[in-house]
């Protein structure tokens, strides 16, 4: 914790930057911090409760957040890959941010579970890491801790719900969105939702029906998850958002798979590495042309 | 059925204002309703297109003239572009009157300033043309209009009424490089205009509205002309939706503009926070 | 604490006799129950035996929606060459029973009551108000985000609900506190007995009393007067820092009914206007169509919800937008406590008030 905190001291106080953006205790658990003063970066911790995926505070979205001038970010391995996309798009640039890389040994799913991690409160997200010693940061701080213990498995239930004959698995995807009331928590919390005006809200045309009936949700939580093909991050801050307690992120999770399999892409916490979308390659596949 | 069922009503004549701003003449479809309907002049009412939605407007024609309806707007968004496509015969939803209204009563016996700028000049033009209709029981009118051009002008005809008249006096004016060769008006801001014009303060009232910038440099001549808070009236707009207090929306701190508005005194608008 | 006009109690057997007997005469009846979704979540929904009731967890979702649902058509309406018709959406609301409801649910219908009886009365609000009987159940599962009693109420409050359920060992007492509920234990005389030892009763009240020691403090008068006198503080800014603006709070919220009115085509000449559960934490709420937006940053944004709760509605219509359920703090992907809010405002109006006491305390 003690170099987390110097760090950060040092930081505001060389001016390098003007808010390092972090995690603290809270009443009821962690909470992200914002620490413009020196004298407070005492306040930051990192432990196994600290899920949030801070990378969405730099999104240019965050105009309050810009306002405070340049940022320090502390990013686990998951949330440097949604930097990387922010970078790989040019909606920040590296000068921009200083980032605060941490080594992490996995999170619990909600950031109010004291105690050690079990494969019961391990969020989804911990499974199969690969980048519990995040690369892109400009500063590492933290022992390595073990890996986490194998909780759930996101690829498990997609598997699950692809194994459903169809009518089951609409059936399961009407019960879910039914309960969806167009709040946009899922939007809002995601680092690679950016656009200034988000689809669903233009009315020249309506695209998207606004209103929190299956159709209109349908019609929205697919669309959102296209417009995240081959950029999602994985972070499954969505589903931790969504207050109906919806699992939008395996929709993500399935376009996942579908564009590793057609275009051998993953996410990469590797800004210069281009996406799919965005980028074009002479070998692309062209099956759908030809 | 419940309270957010509009009248129908049948456009009657379109007028392009300008090349953005649509006045539509309407009347009731409901014989019953044209014959009972009555409203105040400041007054406003939700218009709708039947699959676009509703937009919020004042009623633009005076009381003294139902059961005319009209309602003028800038084409800015979805609903109001499609209200300006709309042709003679076509139905609008019209649902109202809401919100308060110019005391037009307490106004007797008073001289008469209606300042306004560009589209500010539709809701001033009911309660002009309504003291107009009850001229005698008002003293002296003036009325100071001004736009940013001459192609920005609104209520051309109405204009001409005014100015035609020896019972009141209006000065014209577009901004400076708004005018054209055969421009016959000021040239000038509106503030500026108005300082020139000197309507006298002693037993009378203004009725400001207009762009906020033009409010903000407006009052301040008022100030100096003599006129007290109290003297000076305008009319806000903001975002609305239900028109009768229940959507939340359209509050300046406790205020609600749908409900305690949208007419206000100078005095009560100095009392808003800045939530505009 | 409003004294009931009757007490009964009703046990197990009587409570799965009643909710067969409405079911089987057509009333609906909403209780907390499994979903039946993927995580497994209680939710009030509709039940057709007490079997599915869930009385010892709390719902996730509110129970605002069977009385303003997220979308709600208000009016179809048909085009035919330059006419339209318009019809009703049918009025009908069935006869409903909400059972088992927290105090917290239920108290903020009369609130919300209020606002929807301003000058015009909202019609589709109250056809589903008056077509319900609220039997609540007094709450033993508050946790760190509740505060209901930091906000004049208590987890045996019986405020909008016609009938209170309090746990006794045999089942429940049920403290009638309205015409309505009246009317309804009249009617299903069958299914009540007579009230039992008062002592039952009060050694619930007693194993509840100490159950949010945290919000006793709590003093919302403290904040009000703090917000009335400080629109533009920095503290707004700093509170919104972590927000993601995602509206979440505002959905759970039993208060929050904020709405907005959209046309949704069904075809090329039919279509419904709706109404939408639409909040003041959006971007685009304020948004004016020639671009200029009052509340344009999210720093504005929270400050609206906090007065609009703790100043604003009190102000205008005499009582809290607050019911201290904490289900936004639940909710708040942020970590944004509800709670802590009001109690940091209160705290910097309690510093005001000691740096400047008044002349008679010298």
């Amino acid at each position: 914790m003690k170099p987390l905190q110097d760090l950060a001291r040092q930081l505001l106080e060389a001016g390098d930057v003007k808010v390092v953006i972090g995690y603290q205790d809270g009443r009821r658990g962690v909470q992200p911090a914002f620490i413009t003063d020196p004298a407070q970066a005492e306040r930051l911790i990192f432990d196994h409760r600290c899920v949030h995926n801070l990378a969405t505070y730099v999104s240019p979205r965050r105009g309050h957040v810009k306002r405070l001038g340049r940022a320090a970010v502390m990013l686990k391995g998951c949330d440097a890959r949604a930097v990387a996309g922010l970078l790989r798009e040019s909606q920040i640039s590296r000068d921009d941010v200083v980032l605060i890389g941490v080594r992490c040994g996995g999170v619990h799913d909600t950031p109010d579970v004291s105690g050690p991690l079990t494969a019961e409160t391990v969020a989804p997200r911990c499974h199969g890491c690969t980048v519990r010693e995040p690369s892109l940061p400009d500063h590492l701080v933290g022992e390595l801790p073990p890996a986490p213990p194998v909780g759930r498995d996101l690829d498990a239930d997609v598997a699950r719900l692809m194994a459903m004959p169809a009518a089951e698995r609409l059936a399961f995807w009407t019960r879910e969105l039914d309960k969806c009331v167009r709040c946009y928590a899922c939007r809002q919390v995601c680092p690679l939702c950016v656009c200034e005006r988000c689809i669903v809200d233009k009315t020249q045309p309506r695209w998207i029906e606004p209103s929190a009936h299956a159709r209109g949700n349908l019609a929205w939580h697919l669309t959102r998850a296209q417009h995240l093909a081959g950029r999602c991050s994985g972070c499954s801050e969505c589903e931790r958002a969504c207050p109906e307690g919806i699992p939008v992120h395996l929709f993500n999770h399935f376009l996942a798979g579908v564009v590793r399999d057609a275009f051998d892409h993953v996410v990469s916490d590797d800004p210069e590495v281009p996406a799919p979308v965005g980028a074009f390659r002479k070998d692309d596949a062209e099956e759908f042309i030809v | 059925m419940n309270l957010y069922q509009p009248h129908l009503m049948r456009v009657t004549e379109r007028i392009a204002e300008t090349s953005d701003t649509v006045t539509l003449r309407l009347a009731f479809q409901d014989p019953s309703v044209a014959e009972s309907f009555a409203f105040q002049a400041g007054q406003f009412a939700e218009y709708s297109v039947f699959g676009e939605g509703e937009c919020t407007f004042c009623i633009a024609s005076a009381p003294t003239r139902l059961p005319l309806i009209e309602c003028s707007f800038k084409t800015v968004g979805k609903v109001t572009k499609a209200l300006s496509r709309l042709d003679v015969g076509d139905t609008v939803g019209f649902r109202g009157p809401y919100g308060n209204h110019f005391p037009v009563d307490d106004w007797k016996g008073k001289n008469l300033v209606f300042i306004a700028g560009g589209i500010g000049l539709a809701p001033v033009r009911c309660v002009i043309d309504n003291c107009l209709d009850r001229r005698d029981e008002f003293g002296d009118v003036t009325i100071v209009y001004g736009a940013r051009s001459v192609g920005d002008l609104v209520y051309v005809r109405e204009l001409e009424a005014w100015a035609a008249r020896a019972d009141v006096r209006l000065v014209k004016t577009v901004d400076p490089g708004g005018e054209t060769q055969d421009w016959d008006g000021e040239v000038g801001f509106v503030p500026t205009v108005l300082s020139d014009a000197a309507p006298g303060s002693d037993n009378a009232v203004a009725v400001v509205c207009g762009p906020p910038i033009m409010i903000k440099f407006t009052v301040p001549v008022l100030d100096t002309l003599g006129f007290s808070p109290d003297q000076v009236f305008t009319t806000l707009e903001n975002r609305m939706k239900c028109g009768l207090g229940k959507c939340g929306r359209c509050n300046i701190g406790r205020v609600y503009v749908c409900k305690d508005g949208p007419v206000f005194t100078a005095t009560a608008l100095a009392e808003l926070p800045p939530d505009m | 604490m409003s004294t009931p006009l009757s007490i009964k109690h009703i046990d197990s057997a009587q409570l799965e006799g009643l909710v067969a007997a409405l079911v089987g005469a057509g009333t609906t009846v909403i209780a907390p129950a499994r979903r039946g979704d993927a995580r497994d979540t209680v939710g009030y929904r509709a039940v057709r035996t007490m079997a599915e009731v869930v009385l010892d967890q709390r719902p996730d979702n509110a129970l605002k929606a069977f009385f303003l649902p997220p979308t709600d058509p208000l009016l179809h309406y048909e085009r035919k060459g330059k006419d339209v018709t318009l019809t009703e959406v049918d009025p009908q609301i069935a006869p409903r029973v909400v059972l088992g409801a927290l105090p917290c649910d239920v108290a903020g219908l009369p609130i919300v009551d209020r606002v929807m009886n301003w000058d015009y009365r909202d019609e589709p609000w109250f056809g589903r108000r008056d077509a319900t009987t609220v039997i609540a159940l007094a709450c033993d599962k508050a946790d760190d985000a509740c505060f209901c009693s930091g906000v004049g109420l208590a987890p045996d409050s019986p405020q909008g609900a016609d009938l209170l359920l309090i746990p006794t060992p045999a089942g429940f007492a049920v403290e009638v506190h309205s015409d309505k509920g009246v009317a309804f234990v009249a009617q299903h005389a069958a299914f009540f007995a007579d009230a039992r030892d008062a002592t039952e009763v009060q050694a619930f009240r007693q194993r509840i009393a100490g159950l949010l020691p945290h919000a006793e403090g709590l003093d919302p008068d403290a904040a009000r007067t703090w917000i009335e006198a400080h629109f533009m503080d920095p503290h707004w800014a700093q509170l919104a820092l972590a927000c993601h603006g995602c509206g979440a709070c505002t959905m759970v919220c039993p208060t929050c009914h904020c709405f907005d009115i959209v046309d949704e085509q069904e075809g090329v000449t039919k279509g419904t206007r709706r109404r939408n559960q639409d909040y003041c934490q959006y971007g685009l709420f304020t948004l004016h169509g020639a671009g200029h937006n009052p509340r344009g940053d999210q720093g504005a944004r929270i400050r609206q919800r906090v007065s609009h709760k703790f100043a604003i509605y009190p102000d205008r219509f005499g009582a809290i937008l607050c019911t201290g359920c904490g289900r936004c703090s639940r909710s708040c992907a942020a970590g944004i406590d509800m709670f802590e809010v009001v109690e940091r405002i209160a705290g910097l109006q309690a510093t005001l008030d000691e740096e400047a006491p008044t002349g008679g305390e010298l």
